[in-house]
């Protein structure tokens, strides 16, 4: 053999020892989920629903937090009090839902109707911060390390989330996007297509330089270290980083629906607006007092 | 001369390669390069195993690591029997599921 073969075959056993072979267990599927049902509809609920930044990314990690069974009336009745402190916020957001559904069914949504709604909205949100701290300080004695950093975990994940979808490019055609599945959704022609995403890219790209994404990615992190420590006091988080959040998603998608209607057909701004309404009655906060 | 390059080249490859699998495969996990997206952590629910959130994605159990991720290599039987007993649930934030909104 010689010395570039036994060089190849030494290199060659060292990647296949360090390759992981597959993992011992039941059930076997084809591919990794990167892309189902659920992680399409987190990413569709991310883009219509903003009432409270970081701490509805709480709210809704804990639904799935997998928490020990003994802990979970403690764990309901604390999400339920943080949904209580984002219920002026949904309000707001339902409000705005109809709002826009008019429009788009109308032809052209009001922006006279609509500013006016994404001011209170901000505002609600902004009231989220302080409201939250005492339903979070609960939440903190109540979980164990490894759940603390199951939330930790799941609110990066809804960090991420929403940032790919309400600071993505606009107009932008990539797999999952907004435009991508409005096209599925209205059956748009390849014409409407092209000329939604020209406007989209018109309209949304002043609205997406004004929005801090480092400055929210810096509290996301900050309050992520503050909570997996052993002790955490809410109150001590200065940063509120919720109308910032609110409003930018927000604002991108009135501007969305704003910006796509006059290029559909009635037939297509019905289903849109049926879709926003359907987006109304989807509130959890909206049952928290 | 180069007989003996060779030799040394050889001796490092071999040191290099068992040191990288040692350092991939000890321990309860290996390193991976690929690991569960985010919408998949944002909607799973995950199983606690020695004292940290794991989740079954892709036929694996997977943990996070401070800033990496990491995977078993092989299933722990204490997961394989919390699976056998318990398939793992995600949440469907949408209207067929929950009476919200559904997708076109």
């Amino acid at each position: 053999m010689d010395s570039r073969a036994s060089l190849a075959m030494i290199a060659g056993a060292g990647l296949a020892l360090c390759l992981p072979g597959p993992a011992t267990g039941v059930s076997q599927s084809a591919d990794p989920p990167y892309d189902d049902d659920a992680s399409s509809e987190v990413r569709e609920h991310h883009r219509h629903h903003h009432h409270g930044g970081i701490v509805q990314f709480i709210a809704m990690a804990l639904d799935t937090l997998g928490a020990d069974d003994s802990k979970r009336p403690r764990i309901e009745k604390i999400q339920g009090d943080l949904r209580g402190c984002m219920a002026p916020a949904g309000r707001a957001e339902k409000s705005l839902h109809l709002a826009l559904a008019d429009g788009v069914a109308a032809g052209a949504v009001d922006d006279a109707k609509v500013a006016p709604i994404l001011a209170q909205l901000e505002a609600d949100a902004n009231a989220v911060h302080d409201c939250s701290a005492k339903a979070l300080n609960e939440l903190h004695a109540t979980l164990s390390p490894a759940e603390r950093s199951a939330l930790v975990d799941k609110l990066q994940a809804h960090w991420e989330v929403w940032a790919e979808v309400n600071d993505a490019i606009p107009g932008g055609r990539e797999p999952g996007g907004r435009l991508t599945e409005l096209r599925k959704e209205l059956n748009l022609s390849a014409d409407q297509t092209d000329r939604i995403s020209a406007a989209l890219h018109s309209s949304l790209v002043a609205t997406s330089r004004k929005f801090d994404r480092k400055k929210a990615e810096a509290h996301v992190r900050t309050f992520s270290a503050a909570f997996a420590a052993d002790t955490f006091d809410a109150r001590a988080d200065a940063a509120n980083t919720a109308a910032d959040l609110t409003a930018h998603g927000a604002r991108r998608m009135a501007l969305f629906y704003e910006t796509v209607t006059p290029f559909l057909s009635p037939e297509q701004r019905a289903i849109l607006a049926e879709h926003l309404r359907e987006h109304s009655r989807h509130q959890p906060t909206a049952s928290a007092q | 001369m180069t007989r003996t390059f060779l030799t040394m080249v050889k001796g490092v490859l071999c040191v290099a390669a068992i040191a990288g699998c040692v350092a991939t495969v000890s321990g309860p996990g290996m390193d991976v390069d690929v690991y569960p997206p985010a919408a998949f952590i944002a909607t799973a629910t995950p199983a606690y195993y020695e004292g940290r959130p794991v989740y079954w994605w892709g036929n694996r159990w997977y943990y996070r690591d401070g800033a990496a991720w990491r995977a078993y290599r092989e299933e722990p039987p204490y997961l394989r029997d919390y699976r056998a007993h318990r398939p793992p649930e995600r949440k469907f934030y949408g209207r067929a599921h929950e009476g919200g909104y559904h997708r076109g």
